[in-house]
């Protein structure tokens, strides 16, 4: 999972998500870690996160939609159906744009499930198996999907979400095999767009504080813009890498403090996103 | 040619059995889980692991979401190994609502945040007789 400083410190397993140590984001957490004793009994009421350097696992989950449009489902009751839009694919363009592609088809795939539409879930499980076969990831995925359009019939929406978070992590994990890590970054920001573009539509049309904070995710945002800096050169010049690359620190201030996204700063972030997951969609 | 045939024969088990090991790690992380699924929470799919010496604690940092409940459990194929998980919100102050770590091969911990925003999740080895502990952490959420 692990590249630190030092490779003999954790070792990866190349079949998990996670797959390297880094040292840039580590002064906020660990060196404390070798100071204070978590062996002896109790764990500590409090560390000091800031003050000694440390060694932080630099591979983050990227949450699920479900993990945010739960909450929201416990706040209220969002009008899914107006969320959810059909996906376009049918002319693929690049593996760049494939791969964020594959990312907002799949968030999609979690609207549609929200949404309770299970002829949209089909034909987006369809196109999740369509988008993995152009950038030859396919076999990864064929069980996937049959389940996702297995369930959809039987209107087993737990059993979709299960799947399309498989799914997502398979395509993923086939494309670090190919020795594709870099496009596998591209298919959780490609999610993470199209799931935050989601949810700054419902949060945007019935605003409430507890709604908004669900946009202060500074992990998930230091994280892209770590790994958008270090792609190769030839990815990095992209037209839609490049554009995304540019809005990212635009939106890192938006979601900032905490409990501080007011309605303004919801919209505007709505905007954003709104207009990334367009690009990807356009053969810029 | 014998011996390189050989050397790569032996690798390649080497790296089965370490492949194997952290694959044993994860599958008791998500046999602590089932209890919790009957209960309502989704596994997710993606997780961690690697190996580690003993009190050498690492830090994994999490977006949580207010309104959500998490569990975080990890595994670890040696038996006599004891493990922990504990969650530090933002500030570092610890964030978990409950935790436990006595089980042969498990340790757990539950948070339920009060903001949405980044954790620390702090997992150790605390003891093992193996120089390096092959450990696992999966999570869940409702």
């Amino acid at each position: 999972m692990i590249k630190l400083s030092s490779t003999a410190a954790t070792r990866t397993n190349p079949s998990l998500l996670c797959s390297s140590w880094r040292t840039g984001v580590s002064v906020l957490c660990t060196a404390f870690l070798t100071s204070v004793c978590f062996a002896q009994g109790e764990p500590p009421r409090s560390i000091d996160v800031g003050s000694l350097p440390a060694t932080v696992v630099d591979e983050v989950v990227v949450p699920v939609p479900t993990e945010v449009f739960g909450v929201l489902d416990k706040l209220g009751s969002p009008n899914w159906h107006e969320v959810l839009r059909p996906v376009k694919t049918e002319s693929l363009g690049t593996r760049t744009q494939v791969a964020l592609l594959l990312g907002v088809t799949i968030a999609e795939g979690f609207i549609a499930v929200e949404a309770q539409e299970p002829e949209a879930v089909k034909k987006i499980g369809r196109q999740v198996l369509s988008l993995s076969k152009a950038i030859g990831v396919q076999k990864s995925v064929i069980s996937r999907t049959s389940s996702i359009i297995e369930a959809a019939d039987k209107k087993d929406w737990q059993t979709i979400r299960l799947e399309f978070d498989g799914a997502s992590k398979d395509v993923k994990q086939a494309m670090i095999e190919l020795k594709d890590a870099e496009l596998a970054q591209l298919v959780s920001l490609g999610g993470w767009l199209r799931g935050t573009e989601a949810l700054t539509q419902v949060v945007g049309k019935n605003y409430s504080k507890d709604g908004a904070e669900l946009l202060h995710q500074p992990a998930i945002l230091d994280y892209f813009q770590r790994k958008l800096d270090t792609l190769n050169k030839h990815l990095k010049e992209t037209g839609v890498v490049k554009k995304i690359a540019r809005r990212l620190p635009e939106l890192h201030t938006l979601i900032e403090p905490a409990g501080g996204v007011s309605p303004q700063k919801v919209e505007k972030i709505h905007s954003i996103t709104a207009e990334l997951v367009k690009t990807i969609f356009s053969q810029d | 040619m014998k011996t390189i045939v050989s050397f790569t024969l032996a690798l390649f088990f080497l790296l089965c059995s370490a492949q194997a090991t952290v694959d044993d790690a994860l599958s008791f992380a998500l046999q602590a889980a089932q209890p919790y699924v009957k209960e309502g929470f989704t596994v997710r799919e993606d997780y961690w692991g690697g190996d580690l010496p003993a009190k050498q604690p690492k830090a994994i940092v999490q977006q949580l979401f207010k309104g959500n409940e998490y569990w975080f459990w990890m595994g670890t194929d040696v038996a006599s190994a004891k493990i922990s998980v504990h969650v530090y919100d933002a500030d570092g102050k610890l964030a978990e609502a409950e935790y436990w770590r006595n089980k042969p091969h498990m340790a757990a911990a539950r948070v339920v945040p009060k903001v949405s925003g980044s954790y620390y999740l702090i997992v150790e080895i605390e003891k093992s007789p193996m120089e390096r502990t092959h450990w696992s952490l999966a999570y869940g959420f409702r």
